[in-house]
């Protein structure tokens, strides 16, 4: 990946328009599987469309409303 | 099973897979056509859909499978379509090819099914549907390149404008005569000696002989389907040679299960480097704008709101005078009918029970097709998937999810099909509340109920120039009403029955589109054809009984003599029939300026007069058949379960019809339909079921029905569980006849209690 990776943060703090890769997915394993089935799995580019519970986020020009809790945690490092 | 014969006549199967929101329903309208055929797999409520297609002679068979995100059968659902493409299902019979349909615009993740449908080595169709969307995004794709990589067709395909049809058609036939390919492969070759292993084991400790395709899943897929199906023989050794199995791959860094989506993602990127750019940002389109709005905090749902709103103020506008055009219709044909046959029995059941009954009924049928015309508008724009957005945090106020929304929104149209939406809830705590509300939800079978109590009782007024009904509010209110008190009981069970975390929600939210109008129309004709079928089913049986009941056992020589006298009049009096009629219409209308109020009452009284041996003859007839109503069998009966229903403002024949409707709600109208027929409280004014409830009395003259009734009635039918088939998909899904029956209890009692209170509140609200 060419972009510099800074600091990571939980994906539900980003801010509307940032853009971040996914570092890591945690979580219990059928929500995390479930998770990347859909489409986001570690070392995906997401874009914070819309933040909030739940958020608007968009992967590769697919939006998806998502809303999460304790049970998976995905971080996400910034990017320019 | 029969061998395969390379004989060009012989039909092939081939297999749809894809991701949800590709197009795929689309694509197989597209090539099939007409020809297909709806149906369940036996066991479990996976929708089964076959059609058929011929091209250079070659005839196939499609089956379509439910769209998803990836083949690990972690629900029952996904076991179906796993076991359909390896061969499993007896009922489709050996795969020959399959049809892989992507999202070309999101190839990256589409490519994660059809790394797993490679796996299974059969011939294989990639059709990149959504061609225009990708362009328009400004993806580049070489189709040729790409399939030159995967080593199969690549077609790209706009498949709501039938694009490339015949291409794919032939590629199709092409695929179910090529011969088995060898599987992809992306995992190490120590997964593959594991997979061996506990094949081998599965043999010895539960004697089963699994399909190396199926051991290899059980290994990757943690805590799914399969690990509960296929370890049941043996639990206690199996699970453990499973677990065994996993852990030695993990000291491998093998890990499973996130070594997977590593995999077949890595594979994916390896796949479309080079063959496809995407521009860094998504380019602005036109509905990036109005999405920024309809799921705006605030914005968003007030134009959910609004939305329902003119749904249920069109459905009364524009299905109005459609309505009406049938009730005469209905009235024509029951007239003519009942002229032809003497009087006696036979004609009674005809008139009476079926004409009265079912097409009591069927004339709700355009109403119907409104209401699912504009739940499939909805659904197929794409709009459905942001009201959920926008309903999550609201769900979650209750302890449930977004994901729940979708099948409670269905049960607007029908509870049936909401309830098995909810399969798409993997939570069971979820879904089991989702499955227990969904009745509550007011179904279209619903609507007929209060359609007739609106139209019959509550003052035409209206504001705003016409546009805004106090009958468009009242149906709004009545419609909405069930899901608001769905609110505090899902909250109930969530804290006591299905105490738990709600879980986190995730969904896609897909282009809008316009809706296509084969979908549409589709669907709105099967949900019309559906109701057609149980009235001329289940409601024609039920009001055909009522007949019985409330005909038998009471001597009608009296009655038919008087109505073969009214029938003489009615030809002596025929003139002044016509011209009453006529002056009727006038003074409805009010807008013949030559003819002032005064002077046509003062006619119409004058002809009221000369009438008056024609209305002494109705009133025998009245009398009549109400004494031979209340002695039949159904007034006997109705008398007994009267103190029952006497404190919502019921009398018998309201009581009577209730019970009647509990196998179907829409019965009530067409009881009401029999019981007022044969019940007399007609004249020659009567225009149906409508004025003979609002002429209907108490023997001591008072009018039966007056507002608190009506609203009484609207309430216990908005809240009570009056549909068989919605019971019976509730015990198929939970598997379990308590939830059904438990069901049935709840909504009843809280029917009677609801019903109870609006009647007394209503009394006491119109009183002061």
């Amino acid at each position: 990946m060419s972009s510099v990776v800074s600091h990571a943060l939980p994906l539900e703090m980003m801010s509307a328009g940032e853009q971040g890769l996914v570092v890591e997915i945690d979580g219990a394993p059928e929500l995390v599987v479930r998770l990347e089935e859909m489409g986001l799995h570690t070392g995906v580019r997401v874009y914070m469309v819309q933040p909030g519970s739940p958020c608007i986020l968009e992967i590769n020009h697919q939006r998806y409303s998502m809303r999460f809790d304790e049970s998976v945690t995905v971080l996400v490092g910034l990017v320019p | 099973m029969i061998e395969k014969v390379p004989s060009k006549n012989l039909e092939r199967t081939v297999a749809v897979i894809g991701n949800p929101n590709t197009g795929k329903s689309t694509l197989f309208t597209a090539l099939t056509g007409v020809h297909s055929q709806i149906g369940n797999y036996p066991g479990v409520t996976v929708e089964k859909k076959l059609g058929w297609f011929e091209f250079e002679g070659q005839s196939i068979r499609l089956v379509d499978l439910p769209g998803t995100y990836s083949l690990s059968p972690r629900t029952i659902d996904e076991m179906v379509s796993v076991d359909v493409l390896l061969g499993r299902q007896p009922e489709v019979g050996q795969i020959d090819a399959v049809v892989c349909i992507v999202d070309a615009s999101n190839l990256e993740r589409n490519l994660y099914v059809l790394s797993q449908v490679l796996d299974l080595g059969l011939p294989t169709v990639l059709v990149l549907n959504m061609w225009d969307v990708a362009q328009e995004r400004g993806i580049q794709i070489n189709p040729e390149e790409l399939a030159n990589r995967l080593g199969i067709p690549a077609i790209p395909c706009e498949a709501h404008r039938r694009k490339q049809i015949d291409l794919i058609r032939s590629e199709i036939v092409k695929a179910s005569h090529a011969p088995k390919s060898t599987p992809l492969d992306i995992f190490p070759e120590a997964f593959h000696e594991e997979g061996r292993t506990l094949q081998a084991e599965f043999q010895q400790f539960s004697n089963q002989v699994l399909p190396t395709y199926l051991v290899e899943r059980l290994i990757l897929d943690v805590g799914g389907q399969l690990e509960i199906d296929l370890t049941k023989p043996n639990p206690e050794q199996l699970i453990s040679r499973l677990k065994e199995a996993r852990e030695r791959l993990k000291a491998l860094q093998f890990r499973v299960p996130n070594i997977e989506a590593k995999l077949r993602y890595g594979w994916s990127r390896q796949i479309l480097n080079g063959v496809m750019s995407v521009p860094e940002k998504r380019p602005a389109v036109a509905t990036d704008t109005l999405d920024r709005w309809l799921t705006h905090r605030f914005w968003g749902l007030l134009a959910f709101c609004l939305a329902m709103f003119i749904v249920f103020q069109s459905i009364s506008w524009a299905a109005q005078p459609l309505m009406k055009f049938c009730e005469f219709g209905q009235k024509q044909v029951g007239e003519m009918i009942g002229s032809l046959l003497p009087f006696g029995p036979f004609r009674s059941l005809v008139v009476d029970g079926v004409i009265a009954g079912v097409g009591g009924i069927l004339v709700f049928l355009p109403q119907i097709c409104f209401l699912f015309l504009f739940i499939a508008l909805l659904e197929d724009c794409g709009y459905m998937a942001r009201a959920a957005f926008l309903m999550d945090k609201l769900m979650t106020k209750v302890g449930l999810s977004g994901k729940s929304f979708v099948p409670l929104m269905s049960s607007f149209a029908c509870a049936i099909p909401g309830i098995m939406a909810t399969r798409t809830i993997e939570n069971r705590r979820d879904r089991m509340v989702t499955i227990l509300v969904a009745p509550l939800m007011s179904c279209s079978a619903r609507a007929p109920v209060y359609w007739l109590m609106v139209a019959a009782f509550f003052p035409s007024i209206s504001w705003a120039g016409g546009w805004i009904t106090l009958h468009g509010v009242m149906l709004f209110v009545m419609t909405f009403f069930g899901a608001v008190v769905a609110i505090p009981i899902a909250w109930l069970f969530k804290k006591t029955l299905f105490k738990g975390e709600t879980p986190p929600f995730v969904m896609e939210l897909p282009s809008y589109k316009v809706p296509s109008p084969r979908i549409v129309l589709h669907r709105v004709f099967d949900r019309a054809s559906a109701f057609v079928m149980r009235a001329g089913t289940l409601i024609l049986a039920t009001s055909i009984l009522i007949w019985g009941a409330s005909y038998f056992p009471s001597d009608h020589t009296e009655e038919q003599k008087v109505l073969t006298e009214i029938r003489q009049a009615e030809s002596t009096f025929a003139r002044e029939l016509e011209a009453k009629e006529q002056l009727s219409l006038l003074r409805e209308n009010h807008s013949h300026p030559n003819a002032p109020q005064a002077e046509i009452d003062e006619r119409l009284a004058e002809l009221d007069q000369r009438l008056k041996p024609l209305h002494d003859l109705f009133d025998t007839r009245n009398k009549i058949s109400e004494q031979l109503l209340a002695n039949s069998f159904l007034g006997r009966f109705g008398k007994i379960i009267e103190p029952v229903v006497k404190p919502l403002g019921w009398d018998w024949r309201i009581g009577v019809g209730v019970l009647a409707s509990f196998p179907a709600r829409e019965v009530i109208v067409a009881t009401l339909g029999t019981i007022y027929s044969l019940g007399g409280d007609v004249d020659e004014n009567s225009q149906g079921l409508q004025s003979a409830l609002q002429s209907a009395t108490w023997p001591d003259g008072r009018p039966v029905y007056s507002i608190p009734v009506a609203i009484s009635i609207m309430v216990f039918f908005a809240l009570c569980a009056q549909c068989a088939s919605t019971l019976m998909v509730i015990r198929r899904e939970t598997n379990h006849w308590g939830w059904a029956a438990f069901t049935f209890a709840y909504m009843t009692t809280l029917a009677y209690i609801g019903a109870w209170v609006a009647y007394v509140a209503a009394s006491w609200l119109l009183a002061s």
